[in-house]
């Protein structure tokens, strides 16, 4: 594999060495089409026994266990673990709302640093990678593969792509969930601006298409806090109606329906079984990484 | 409600400052680009009925403090008797002030009495008020007196209580006159008073006067009331009523008649009343039993040294409820001869009225008559003259003057109608026309109450109403009818004047034009009333109500007996005992002071109809303020206002919100697996 050579904005090469170190793995069985190191529903050729299974006519011979045959006269066949590669489908949310940032970053910077991140730890451990830039549809969509010319191309729509128009996740999972027919690890990046029982649908989707699915809940400090002094005219960042509040007034009630969000999204996604990080943007994403990938091994 | 600066209330518009600032806080607002927008919606969204309200509330708790404000400094009274007293200070205060006896009465359990009471209120009330000039116009002389301060009135002695009735009619219009020649601007009439019939006097014509000239002020004239209307319960009046000097052989004694008056009777229960006698030091004590409102002792003999010819003495009775009138003076002498002159151009036409005048009803009592005719008038000695009674044309020039001077000094004329009416007047009264009544005109109204044919002390009337009058002659000019005929004619009035009496009958004691010498009851009593009235005004031995005496006459009196705090300059006005050159002066109280009813309500409203007029009832001993400022109220309502708009603009005591969503993501942190290992991850499929 060939190190990337151009300056990325968003990779930190000391980063991603350090975290070169922990592979990223999946939670479910893929289905790749080479040798890898993750689990395939199949049975392979590596070394990791599976199970023993009675000889049927048209098995291959070498493969009958001879010492079993021996202790029971009866004719088994020794099957093994196959090992298979991942395919990473890194889906970036890319909507307007995904512009704000009050830390100096914003919420798609921080999701390009963490895709770029995961992308190049996936090519680098022999898993292809893709990358789709989603908004009110799939904005760009670069399919899986595993080369390293590929994963510079996964690189520059990263680094291309702008925050507009407004979130409709739902059905863009929907449709995703669709279209990548193999069994794959699906790591969304987002804000998750929409209600949660809309995502309900979508991500069960994901998982009976047999996804191993992860979330990455990006949220701004700013957006947590809400402390605001002065009468505040908000703009929404994906062009609904601007409101004017007095902060001192609603800050009650935003924090009131900001905690049911969460908690409603929480039970969402325990209901659905998929992998959930809330993540705020002020946060160092080197940690982020290391938690997650840390937490799959 | 009134105000001390109503002026302030102009800035009352600075309530809508907080609703400014609002809205002025509103166009300062921060734009700013907002991604989560769902939960400001949402929080848009949520109770927002009680936000609006608690905005709302703010508002209101601001818009109250600042009203609070400007009302306190505006000093607000808490009593709205005043009226309003839009437009600052006025230019004159004039006091209206009622010192006579019955304001001295006193509320059980009590110690001021109504006239201190509300000298106390006015200045209480008044030193709240700004005038640039304040003038006080008692009862006694009715004069304007110009004053300092409000506080003057507690320490001028025409402020003290006084013996003389109040003539309230009288104060205003001398109150109007003040207005119009100093030409005062706006003008505060304050009127501290008990409001009895006898002081006020309602009937009379003057107050329809009185509301024209004070509505003709184009500059405001306001009236303020402070009324103390209440009875005593059981209060006693003493007065006596005759005391005669009765000579024997080896001794004297004084006869002494009295009435006992009681106000506020509840029940007829039978009431010990101890009197106590007091000739010139020497004290006796006599208790009576009364019962009912009125009692009579006639005739108490009281012992006397038979070389104590003149003397003063007193009666009081125990303290009531009004001091004022629990004690009368009253003076002796020998027996006053009573000598009347008949001045009559037909001499035996005249007989009835020597025999009347000349039979005296006391044995010891000497009287004389003598008959004159015109051209005798300088025989008569004025000095010792009683009664004057004149038939025949009515005095003129010279001869008029000496009348009139008789008059003045407290002189009784009776004139009778000559048969050839001339147009000559006396003081303004003439006679009019003869007319005839062969069959005789019945006597059909006539005053039982007082003067010359009152009822006798024992209330029997006097048979007025059996005297026939065939002839009369008419009486033009102004004149107090006594009595009237039957259709309306009077017959017999009196002319007003300063001290003594003035009569006009409208007929002769002829047998031919009136039965008044044949039913000879009524002509004696009525001859021998003003005998004795004449005498008690012009003997030496004086008993005079307050009133009678003018105040320049009383100036060099020497007090003998009377209230202790009494001014020289007040002799006229306190009642007392008092050494007049050679003569002794007993003072005392009006009849009406010992038992004047109130007036009521309604015609006291319609004293003032028309007129910007208010009143409060107070009660003697009152010793809460009648207005008080209530700034600290509005004070304490702007700070009740602030606190409760503090409170409302306090955040809620809730757990740190941000702290609270802050630890939620690190519960996510921690969570991180959730979903996966707890409900998904196959324990073969670990790699671990």
């Amino acid at each position: 594999m060939t190190p990337d050579r151009r300056s990325r904005s968003f990779l930190d090469p000391q980063v991603l060495s350090r975290l070169a170190a922990v592979p990223l793995l999946s939670r479910r069985p893929m289905q790749g089409n080479v040798s890898g190191r993750h689990q395939s529903p199949h049975r392979g050729a590596s070394v990791e026994f599976a199970e023993y299974r009675k000889y049927v006519p048209g098995d291959d011979l070498r493969r009958l266990d001879w010492r079993a045959y021996g202790r029971s006269d009866r004719f088994y066949v020794k099957e093994f673990e196959a090992d298979t590669n991942l395919r990473c489908c890194l889906v970036v949310d890319t909507s307007g709302s995904m512009d704000f940032g009050s830390t100096g970053v914003t919420k798609l910077e921080y999701a390009r640093k963490l895709a770029g991140a995961i992308a190049y730890l996936a090519v680098q451990q022999g898993d292809a990678v893709g990358v789709s830039c989603v908004a009110k549809g799939i904005v760009k969509h670069l399919p899986p593969k595993r080369n390293p010319a590929h994963l510079m191309t996964a690189f520059d729509i990263l680094e291309q792509a702008q925050p507009q128009d407004e979130t409709h996740l739902a059905s863009v999972l929907h449709e995703l969930a669709e279209t990548i027919r193999q069994r794959a690890l699906i790591i969304v990046l987002s804000d998750f601006f929409i209600e949660p029982a809309e995502l309900r649908s979508c991500f069960q989707h994901l998982r009976f298409r047999k996804h191993d699915v992860v979330t990455f809940h990006l949220l701004d400090p700013q957006e947590l806090a809400f402390t605001f002094k002065r009468p505040m005219r908000f703009i929404d960042m994906e062009g609904g109606p601007a409101v004017f509040a007095e902060p001192n007034e609603i800050a009650d009630r935003y924090h009131k329906a900001l905690q049911k969000y969460l908690t409603d999204f929480k039970q969402v996604v325990l209901e659905s079984a998929i992998d959930y990080h809330r993540i705020s943007i002020d946060e160092n994403y080197e940690q982020v990484l290391m938690r997650f990938l840390v937490g799959r091994t | 409600m009134s105000f001390l600066q109503p002026l302030l209330l102009a800035a009352l518009p600075l309530i809508a400052l907080p609703i400014l600032i609002h809205l002025i806080n509103q166009r300062r607002y921060q734009t700013i680009r907002w991604a989560a927008m769902m939960f400001i919606l949402a929080a848009n969204r949520m109770s927002r009925g009680y936000a609006k309200l608690r905005q709302w509330l703010i508002l209101l708790f601001r818009t109250l403090a600042i009203a609070g404000l400007i009302f306190a400094v505006a000093r607000p009274l808490a009593s709205g008797w005043l009226g309003l007293t839009a437009g600052g200070k006025a230019d004159t205060t004039i006091i209206i002030f009622d010192r006579s006896p019955s304001m001295r009465q006193q509320s059980p359990g009590t110690v001021n009495s109504k006239l201190e009471t509300g000298r106390q209120q006015l200045v209480r009330a008044l030193s709240m008020f700004g005038s640039t000039r304040w003038i006080l116009i008692e009862n006694t002389t009715n004069q304007p007196r110009e004053l300092e301060s409000p506080d003057a009135l507690t320490k001028l002695s025409v402020t003290e209580p006084s013996s003389a009735s109040a003539d309230v009619p009288t104060m205003l219009q001398a109150a109007r006159d003040y207005i119009e020649a100093n030409k005062s601007g706006r003008t505060e009439i304050w009127i501290c008073s008990d409001i009895r019939q006898n002081d006020w006097n309602a009937e009379s014509g003057r107050w329809a006067t009185l509301r024209d000239s004070f509505l003709e002020f184009n500059q405001g004239v306001r009236f303020h009331l402070l009324a103390y209307p209440d009875l005593a319960a059981n209060n006693v009046a003493v007065r006596v009523t005759d005391v005669r000097r009765l000579q024997t052989s080896d001794s004297a004694e004084l006869l002494v008649s009295l009435q006992l008056t009681r106000e506020g009777v509840v029940d007829e229960e039978k009431q010990g009343i101890p009197l106590s006698f007091e000739i010139e030091g020497a004290r006796s004590e006599f208790t009576v039993e009364m019962t009912g409102s009125k009692f009579d002792l006639k005739d108490h003999r009281l012992p006397l040294e038979r070389t104590h010819e003149r003397g003063w003495a007193k009666v009081s009775i125990p303290a009531d409820s009004n001091a004022a009138d629990n004690e009368f003076y009253f003076v002796f002498d020998k027996p006053t001869p009573r000598v009347a002159a008949i001045v009559t151009d037909e001499p035996q036409a005249a007989r009835p009225l020597q025999l009347a005048a000349q039979i005296s009803p006391d044995p010891h009592q000497r009287s004389s008559a003598e008959i004159l005719t015109r051209d005798q008038l300088p025989q008569i000695d004025w000095e010792t003259l009683s009664l004057l009674m004149w038939q025949g044309p009515l005095p003129d020039a010279d001869t008029a003057k000496l009348v009139q001077e008789f008059v003045d000094r407290g002189g009784q004329v009776m004139f009778f109608p000559p048969r050839v009416v001339s147009s000559d007047d006396f003081l303004g009264v003439k006679w009019g026309d003869w007319s005839e009544k062969s069959d005789g005109v019945p006597i059909e109204t006539w005053r039982p109450d007082q003067d010359l044919l009152a009822n006798t002390q024992s209330g029997a009337a006097l048979p007025v109403g059996q005297l026939q009058v065939r002839n009369f002659c008419t009486i033009e000019g102004e004149t107090t009818p006594i009595a009237s005929l039957k259709g309306g004619t009077p017959l017999l009035a009196r002319v007003t004047t300063n001290r003594g009496g003035v009569y006009f009958c409208g007929t002769t004691v002829g047998a031919g034009d009136s039965s008044i010498a044949t039913d000879g009851v009524v002509l004696y009593v009525m001859v021998q009333r003003a005998l004795n009235s004449g005498a008690a005004m012009l003997g030496n031995a004086r008993q005079l109500m307050v009133g009678d005496v003018g105040h320049d006459q009383a100036v060099s009196w020497q007090k003998l007996a009377g209230p202790p705090e009494a001014l020289s300059t007040e002799y006229a006005f306190q009642g007392g005992v008092y050494q007049a050159d050679a003569k002794l002066v007993a003072l005392n109280r009006t009849v009406a002071e010992d038992q004047a009813p109130v007036l009521d309500d309604v015609r006291l409203t319609e004293l003032f109809k028309g007129l910007d007029f208010a009143r409060v009832d107070d009660q003697a001993g009152n010793l809460s303020a009648l207005i008080q400022e209530i700034w600290r109220v509005f004070l304490g309502l702007m700070m009740l206002a602030l606190i409760l708009e503090a409170a409302l603009c306090l955040p809620r005591i809730t757990p740190n919100p941000t702290h609270s969503t802050m630890s939620a993501v690190a519960v996510g942190f921690n969570d991180n697996t959730v979903g996966s290992e707890a409900a998904d991850r196959p324990a073969s499929t670990s790699k671990a």
